[in-house]
């Protein structure tokens, strides 16, 4: 009787342990991107999530006038995953939607989604990971929009957390 | 159903407890569609430059009632453990709501934790305290009012005591419908009076409004503050306006300043749980900053002079440093912002232009409590 009990404690115990080693790693943070709102299918994406859709780059200059390789996964095919109204869907209401993106510094842009559709634009607009190369730096990843026709970049921002869809109300 | 009317019609002290609850519902629904006619509507006033990115929740409809009884509550000192402090008590409005010390001193006589925030312009704000942890008024309000180092009380030990006065059953009847003080009234009620706290009327209101003529001074300030430097085009800058710019010197940004290269306060990580957030704090507003000092999140600087010195040459390096605090000089390779003792002296008056005295001395945000002994 005494035995199960203190099996019982055991098991407790190393729950607890297996919890804060949970806990912990969380803190140790691999930072990770929701696709939210006026979606079929929300998401959590690490980085390494990426790696299983197809790869595409864009050479532009950025904010410190040096041109880069940036690579990464176009925004479009994330958005199609999460069951977003595009292509031959986007139309009538939906043209009324938009992506409010926000960095965890706080910083917040927004896209309309005709402008990231290939029905309506060639750019591709990108959800980088690395650059020349380099998975991001601290301060810029792990992920970061980039939009190669938009001539100032503020809307090219970094640290993206969230992705959310909602209708203009 | 046959089981059910039988049950409900013997067990008559069951029944007669449903139909009073029925009637309280009832007469609650009739006062409350009356009290739309009562209670005054109040039409907050700000420029229009501000812009109305705010969110008023729908329960908490701003009233003339409403605001007037927060105001009281405020300056309540019976909302403390040992009734000898209020919101006042560390938020006073002559210094812009602030207490002028590095830390505060709570109803125990033990010390907060961080330095007290102005409370200006919090209509705009949307995660509130120094680590943004609070996501609205009603349940920033809740801290101070239960945290053993600031005012200690259990919200059901408040609602307790303001039920036990004459002065305040008739004015929450009043402002929401009840003959019972609940707790989610005071919080409300505060939150309806912080709503108004608006500062709109210093010196660069009346510049953007193209009433004042800045100091040339003042002008150089305002221009540092708001450039980046380029010293390849000859352009001197503080950068401050990337954090702290926009018409109300407040953008809703979470950066670490450099304060520290180890961190012992670990700021907004401790919210998110994200290591990417270590000593992130949230930009504070810069509006009346001339009276708002000690400086920053631990009250750690007691001069504006000091600020600009942290901000020219003691950034300290860390893996969550801000990037847009790094590589940023006046000089061309230069490690540090590197201006010079005028320029400092430029930003300081500009920072002048901030102090908003009609917002320090409205009677509308003083204590409304008759003071006895003065
Ligand atoms: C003992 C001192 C003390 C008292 C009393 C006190 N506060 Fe504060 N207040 C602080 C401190 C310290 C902070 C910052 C705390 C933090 O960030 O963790 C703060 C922060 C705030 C903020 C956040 C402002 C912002 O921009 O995010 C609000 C709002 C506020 N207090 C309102 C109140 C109200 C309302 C009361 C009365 C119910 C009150 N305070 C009582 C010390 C106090
Ligand atoms: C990278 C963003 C950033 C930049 C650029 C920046 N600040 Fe700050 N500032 C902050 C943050 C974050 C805090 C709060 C830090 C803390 O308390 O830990 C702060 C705090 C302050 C405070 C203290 C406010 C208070 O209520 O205690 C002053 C004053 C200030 N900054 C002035 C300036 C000036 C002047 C400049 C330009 C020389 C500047 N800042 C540039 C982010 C920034």
């Amino acid at each position: 009787m005494s035995k199960t009990k203190f099996s019982k404690q055991s098991i407790a115990a190393s729950l607890l342990l297996l919890l804060c080693a949970a806990f912990s790693s969380f803190a140790q943070n691999t930072a990770t991107l929701s696709i939210s709102g006026e979606v079929t299918t929300p998401l959590e994406l690490k980085s390494a999530d990426l790696a299983s859709f197809k790869q595409v780059s864009h050479k532009v200059k950025d904010r410190d006038g040096k041109e880069h390789e940036f690579s990464g996964v176009a925004l479009i095919e994330i958005l199609e995953k999460a069951g977003v109204t595009t292509g031959a869907k986007l139309r009538g209401e939906n043209l009324a939607k938009y992506l409010l993106i926000s960095a965890s510094d706080g910083y917040e842009v927004l896209y309309s989604l005709a402008e990231i559709d290939p029905d309506f634009t060639d750019q591709v607009i990108l959800l980088a990971t690395t650059k020349d190369g380099q998975p991001l730096a601290n301060g810029e990843g792990p992920f970061r929009i980039i939009t190669p026709n938009d001539k100032k970049p503020a809307r090219w921002i970094r640290e993206v957390r969230s992705i959310k869809v909602a209708f203009a109300k | 159903m046959k089981n059910f009317l039988k049950t409900v019609l013997t067990n008559r002290p069951g029944w007669l407890k449903v139909s009073l609850v029925c009637a309280v519902f009832i007469s609650c629904g009739l006062i409350q569609s009356f009290r739309a006619k009562n209670a005054e509507p109040y039409v907050l006033q700000y420029p229009a430059n501000f812009g109305s990115r705010f969110v008023i929740p729908e329960g908490n409809p701003i009233t003339k009632e409403g605001i007037y009884l927060g105001r009281l509550l405020f300056y309540e000192k019976a909302l403390s453990a040992n009734n000898n402090i209020s919101c006042e008590s560390c938020h006073q409005q002559k210094l812009a709501f602030t207490d002028g010390k590095a830390f505060s001193t709570g109803t125990d006589g033990s010390l907060t934790a961080r330095n007290s925030m102005s409370l200006a312009n919090l209509l705009w704000v949307r995660n509130f305290f120094w680590d943004g942890r609070s996501p609205g008024l009603e349940d920033q309000a809740k801290f101070p009012l239960t945290d053993p180092h600031e005012m200690g009380q259990p919200l059901s030990e408040s609602a307790r005591k303001l039920n036990n006065t004459t002065l305040y059953p008739p004015l929450f009847a009043k402002a929401f419908c009840s003959s019972v003080i609940t707790e989610d009234q005071i919080l409300k009620a505060l939150s309806q009076f912080e709503r108004t706290l608006i500062s709109a009327g210093s010196n660069y209101d009346r510049y953007l409004a193209g009433n004042y003529q800045p100091t040339a001074q003042q002008f150089r300030g305002m221009q540092l503050f708001e450039s980046g430097p380029d010293p390849k085009s000859g352009i001197r800058g503080a950068n401050c306006g990337h954090c702290h710019g926009g018409v109300k010197t407040f953008k809703e940004l979470f950066h670490n300043n450099g304060l520290d290269s180890v961190a012992t306060d670990i700021g907004r990580e401790q919210f998110t749980g994200q290591s990417t957030d270590r000593a992130r704090f949230r930009v504070p507003t810069l509006r009346n900053i001339m009276l708002t000092a000690p400086y920053m999140h631990d009250g750690r600087f007691s001069t504006i002079e000091q600020v600009l010195d942290h901000y020219n040459a003691h950034i300290q390096q860390s893996p969550t440093l801000s990037a847009f605090l790094q590589d940023i000089s006046n000089d061309p390779g230069g490690k540090n912002l590197a201006l010079t003792k005028d320029e400092k002296a430029d930003l300081t008056a500009f920072l002048g232009m901030l102090t908003d005295s009609l917002f320090t001395t409205n009677p509308a945000f003083s204590n409304p409590h008759p003071v006895l002994n003065p």
